[in-house]
């Protein structure tokens, strides 16, 4: 496919998206209020939600269109992956800047994926973003996207989180957790010139890309590493602050658990691990789209996330001063305009 | 009620062997849509890069801004061709039939054994 088709196409979809989220979600939900108000009700759960939601003609066509644009946005066409497939050679060449050797990168050639990663192709990604050299990149370019209406800045809010985590303090030496290709990991190298960063992805793909970036940047204080979030391999006590982005809810509850583990093991005494992610609505129909958005994006952990009682989980493991609160992706995001997800900054200190 | 996690799917069976999600009542209209959603969208990249060419011929000189956008020469023929695609378009929506031959929906499943 040409490079002007592929625009034009993505363009296209990108365009049904910011309808879909905006003008279709707003039509939803009055219809779903209209409806809850015919019938005196006022819905608390996702269930009593669902009763009436599941009936509008409107959340037939609201559902589906979430499900196939992502497909055309990875698969069809005029999707990521055939467009990057297609130019396999060139697109490798460009981010093989890395020379061997280079401690900026550290594969591990023999790192078995879990099961549960292997199992779903996260975000209808086929492949997922670990089993093709290419899925670096499309997850990259895939996530201009992600949230349709932030459009060019869409690599702010990862800025805007290093800015919150500096008003907390200034660390040392920071693990940034399921790195990907970094697009968390580089804000916070930048912000914090002095400390070093690691970041760990269980995605060689991924990886490449983010080591790619980090030296087009000209970023010295930053390493990716291959490894699983659970079983990082750095010392015990070697960091003073931990982080995530979008991380905890593509894992299963039972690694929660264990990420939290290795967070608490490998975090000074009075280190912080902060991680932003999609946690709770307490709006039961907001909760609705959200639940179901992980069914239908192949995000099968958000509702076990949104469930978890994360602030016990933390004080079982020594945490203190835990802080749970909304994050604005964007400064002028409003939830009574488009639909939003429960974008959360969650942040904890290791006991002193 | 299921558990939450019910849905989660935990072995590493094929995407072709795991059946598409279904969001309306006939799980056709989901197979439908997706056929006229990829349509339109090849309505739009066609779309496009017919403005591609436009701009380009105005550019070079080729043609002209107010000859792309006069009045078609024929209004009548314009007419007409707009009716026979109007009718294409739309008379599947008539369901009857093009060629004499059985009418309704009929089913092998019943009667005696074939």
């Amino acid at each position: 496919m040409n490079e002007r088709s592929f625009n034009a196409g993505q363009r296209f979809l990108l365009a049904a998206k910011q309808y879909w989220t905006t003008k279709m979600y707003t039509q939803l939900r009055r219809e779903y209020e209209d409806k809850c108000k015919q019938l005196g009700v006022e819905p608390k759960t996702v269930s009593e939600v669902a009763e009436i939601t599941e009936n509008l003609t409107l959340y037939h066509f609201f559902a589906w269109f979430e499900r196939h644009l992502q497909i055309g946005k990875y698969a069809g066409r005029y999707g990521l992956v055939p467009y990057y497939a297609e130019r396999r050679q060139e697109v490798l060449k460009e981010i093989d800047t890395v020379p061997e050797g280079d401690p900026i990168l550290e594969l591990n050639p023999d790192m078995k994926m879990p099961l549960y990663y292997e199992a779903t192709d996260i975000h209808q990604h086929p492949g997922g973003v670990w089993s093709d050299d290419t899925a670096g990149l499309v997850y990259q370019h895939g996530a201009r996207t992600t949230t349709p209406l932030l459009g060019a800045a869409h690599e702010d809010l990862h800025y805007r989180f290093a800015e919150e985590i500096a008003a907390g303090g200034t660390p040392t030496a920071v693990l940034d957790m399921a790195c990907g290709f970094g697009k968390t990991t580089l804000p916070l190298a930048i912000r914090f010139p002095e400390a070093q960063v690691v970041g760990v992805d269980l995605a060689a793909p991924c990886l490449r890309v983010a080591a790619h970036n980090a030296r087009a940047k000209g970023l010295k204080n930053v390493r990716f590493k291959q490894a699983d979030a659970i079983e990082t391999g750095l010392e015990s006590g070697s960091v003073d602050l931990v982080t995530s982005s979008m991380f905890l809810h593509e894992v299963p509850p039972r690694y929660i658990e264990k990420v939290l583990d290795e967070a608490a093991r490998v975090l000074k005494p009075g280190g912080r691990m902060v991680h932003l992610d999609f946690y709770y609505f307490p709006d039961a129909f907001a909760r609705f789209l959200h639940y179901g958005h992980g069914r239908r994006n192949n995000e099968p952990y958000m509702q076990p996330l949104a469930e978890l009682d994360l602030p016990e989980m933390m004080r079982e493991r020594g945490f203190t001063d835990i802080e749970i609160r909304p994050f604005k992706e964007s400064p002028d995001a409003d939830s009574k305009t488009a639909w939003r997800f429960p974008w959360t900054y969650i942040s904890a200190r290791k006991a002193a | 009620m299921k558990s939450p996690r019910d849905y989660v799917i935990e072995n590493n069976e094929p995407a072709t062997m795991r059946s598409e999600q279904i969001f309306f009542d006939d799980p056709a209209v989901d197979r439908v849509m997706g056929v006229l959603f990829s349509l339109a969208q090849e309505h739009y990249v066609l779309h496009d890069r017919v403005r591609a060419l436009e701009e380009l011929l105005v550019e070079k000189g080729v043609v002209s801004a107010e000859a792309l956008n006069a009045p078609p020469r024929d209004e009548a023929a314009a007419h007409r061709d707009a009716a026979e695609f109007a009718e294409a378009l739309l008379r599947p929506i008539l369901g009857v039939q093009t060629a004499k031959g059985l009418t309704g929906r009929f089913s092998l499943a019943r009667g005696k054994a074939q």
